[in-house]
């Protein structure tokens, strides 16, 4: 768990941070958004202590981070930047391996975890291991760096806009591979973006910043229904909230289950899945032209149907 | 059995590939042998000397000698000169980072027959002060080099190697210097290279370099004896020189 009380820094007289307070308990994936410049980063290099924070309190697991060396803190977190921040000179297991080196794993274990955490995140031990940096695309690097990240099991992972500078399709992916990464490890992850949509997939918390201070935190689906102020407002990206929100939500929590009757009638309807978003299931109506669509679970059997009206249902 | 075939084969290529070098050790080689006996050439060059081989010392004294003294002048000036630029690179010593670069440029501005002069009175004559002249004048590559090679490393490698708590020594030794290692190397390479023609000039003060014979014939009007020096620091400085070339290839 990640308290920060009160929490300021200056950087000679402008506060970059200004007395936030934020906890993140045990494995949530909290995500700080704002625009560049809202203190965002800084909120995040002062956890582990790359920057140290002029006034308040932060506590990891109930222990003030100023009673630890800074080092030995570091090596207890994850950290993956933007730019991957790979060393140019060193394979791909070696840079895997950095923080079990550091803390003097025996290198039979070292290399049993890379191989690990290649495999986890889809890194084909044979042919990348002895790749070097350069050799990678931009994908493969930051997946390089999440391994890194997670090479040591660190119960805390603070990622800086890790997925900032991909492709909108190798983010995607990235960000999926995150979520289920995340399902699988349950770390308490501490991630940065600019990009309200990225928070809005991910989090389990979203913790909105401007000018060094919280303006709000919640839920993706709170902020959607009650943004705090306009500021909120224009990241969420004004009128385009209802598809939004429509994106955060499942298929499943708003389909009709399938009659049997009806299900030959209905059989050359376009088709769903069961876990897809709503967003997706309105662009394929407005692409098919049509106002129902036939949900099918993930084995491709057909489960439910979901027409147009049911989309303006609330939620249950 | 397939492993040694690889073995045996980088080991050939990679001794071809220091045929250069190679070739120019075996010309100053050469030349050390065969010059003392080549009077009927000589003569030719010089025909009014009446001696027209230098033979105070021997040629191969006199170019163990030389690179005696090179070799000293460049460890303390590697030594210095990265250590320098280490320093002043590091954050509590970024303050004396102008006073540095200033000072290792203006080592290079003396020209190294003052630097001589002005550590006579010092040092006395003989080595020693040849040693200091050569030291200075060849800080300069070696300080900018360093300088640029620790500069030019990409900040967020240094932000990542922080974050995952590397200590600052760590961060040196594994990420800093191998990085810059072949920036380093090509100041070192400049700095030897200017030094093994610079310290010819030492023999003006004594010390006993392949300066020896060309001072000895500018003073007798000899050109044998300039061209013997002159030939044997060609030859040296190329050998060292086309080293460093290919050793700069395998990083």
């Amino acid at each position: 768990m990640i308290e920060l009380r009160e929490v300021s820094k200056l950087f000679g007289r402008e506060h970059a941070v200004d007395g936030i307070s934020l906890t993140v308990a045990s494995g949530e994936l909290c995500v700080l958004v704002g625009t560049s410049g809202c203190g965002k980063s800084t909120t995040l290099r002062m956890i582990n202590r790359l920057i140290e924070h002029s006034a308040g309190q932060i506590l990891i697991d109930g222990q003030q981070i100023r009673s630890f060396n800074g080092q030995v803190l570091r090596r207890r977190m994850g950290y993956a930047i933007q730019s991957t921040g790979l060393f140019p000179h060193w394979s791909v297991a070696r840079n895997i391996g950095l923080v079990p080196r550091l803390l003097k794993w025996t290198p039979a274990r070292i290399e049993e975890r890379v191989t690990e955490l290649m495999e986890l995140l889809g890194l084909e031990p044979a042919t990348f291991a002895d790749k070097m940096p350069a050799q990678l695309s931009g994908g493969q690097a930051q997946r390089v760096g999440v391994a890194r990240a997670l090479a040591a099991d660190p119960d805390i992972l603070l990622m800086d806009e890790p997925f900032g500078a991909l492709d909108p399709i190798t983010r995607e992916t990235l960000q999926d591979e995150l979520l289920r990464l995340q399902s699988r490890l349950r770390k308490t992850i501490v991630f940065v973006t600019h990009d309200m949509d990225e928070a809005l997939k991910l989090a389990d918390r979203i913790v909105v910043m401007n000018q060094g201070r919280i303006v709000q935190q919640g839920t993706p689906q709170t902020l959607l229904h009650e943004p705090a102020d306009e500021f909120v407002e224009s990241l969420l990206g004004g009128a385009d909230r209802g598809l939004k929100q429509a994106g955060l939500t499942r298929v499943a929590t708003l389909m009709q289950p399938l009659d049997p009757a009806q299900a030959k009638a209905k059989a050359d309807l376009p088709t769903v899945g069961v876990d897809d978003s709503l967003r997706l299931a309105l662009s394929l109506m407005l692409w098919h032209r049509c106002e129902s669509l036939m949900v099918t679970s993930e084995d491709g059997q057909p489960v439910g149907t979901l027409a147009f009206h049911d989309l303006l249902r609330t939620a249950p | 059995m397939k492993r040694q075939a690889g073995v045996m084969r980088i080991g050939v290529s990679s001794l071809w590939a220091w045929w250069v070098p190679l070739a120019w050790l075996v010309a100053l080689l050469a030349m050390i042998q065969i010059m003392p006996d080549g009077e009927d050439i000589f003569r030719q060059i010089a025909p009014d000397n009446r001696s027209v081989i230098y033979r105070r010392d021997d040629f191969l004294t006199l170019v163990a000698n030389h690179m005696a003294i090179v070799g000293v002048a460049s460890l303390v000036a590697i030594t210095a000169g990265v250590g320098a630029a280490v320093v002043v690179t590091r954050s509590w010593g970024r303050d004396f980072l102008p006073l540095v670069a200033q000072l290792a440029s203006m080592g290079q501005t003396f020209p190294p027959v003052a630097v001589l002069a002005l550590s006579v009175p010092m040092l006395g004559f003989g080595t020693e002060p040849t040693i200091m002249a050569l030291v200075l004048y060849g800080l300069l590559p070696i300080v900018r080099n360093t300088l640029v090679g620790l500069q030019g490393i990409d900040a967020d490698v240094l932000e990542a190697a922080r974050g995952m708590g590397m200590s600052a020594i760590q961060i040196l030794w594994q990420v800093e210097l191998p990085l810059a290692f072949k920036v380093i190397v090509a100041g070192i390479r400049t700095s030897v290279t200017i030094n093994i023609a610079t310290a010819a000039i030492g023999s003006t003060i004594g010390a006993k370099t392949l300066g020896d014979p060309i001072i000895a014939g500018i003073i007798n009007g000899n050109t044998a004896y300039i061209l013997q020096g002159a030939i044997l620091i060609a030859l040296l400085a190329l050998c060292v020189d086309s080293s460093f070339e290919r050793f700069s290839r395998l990083l």
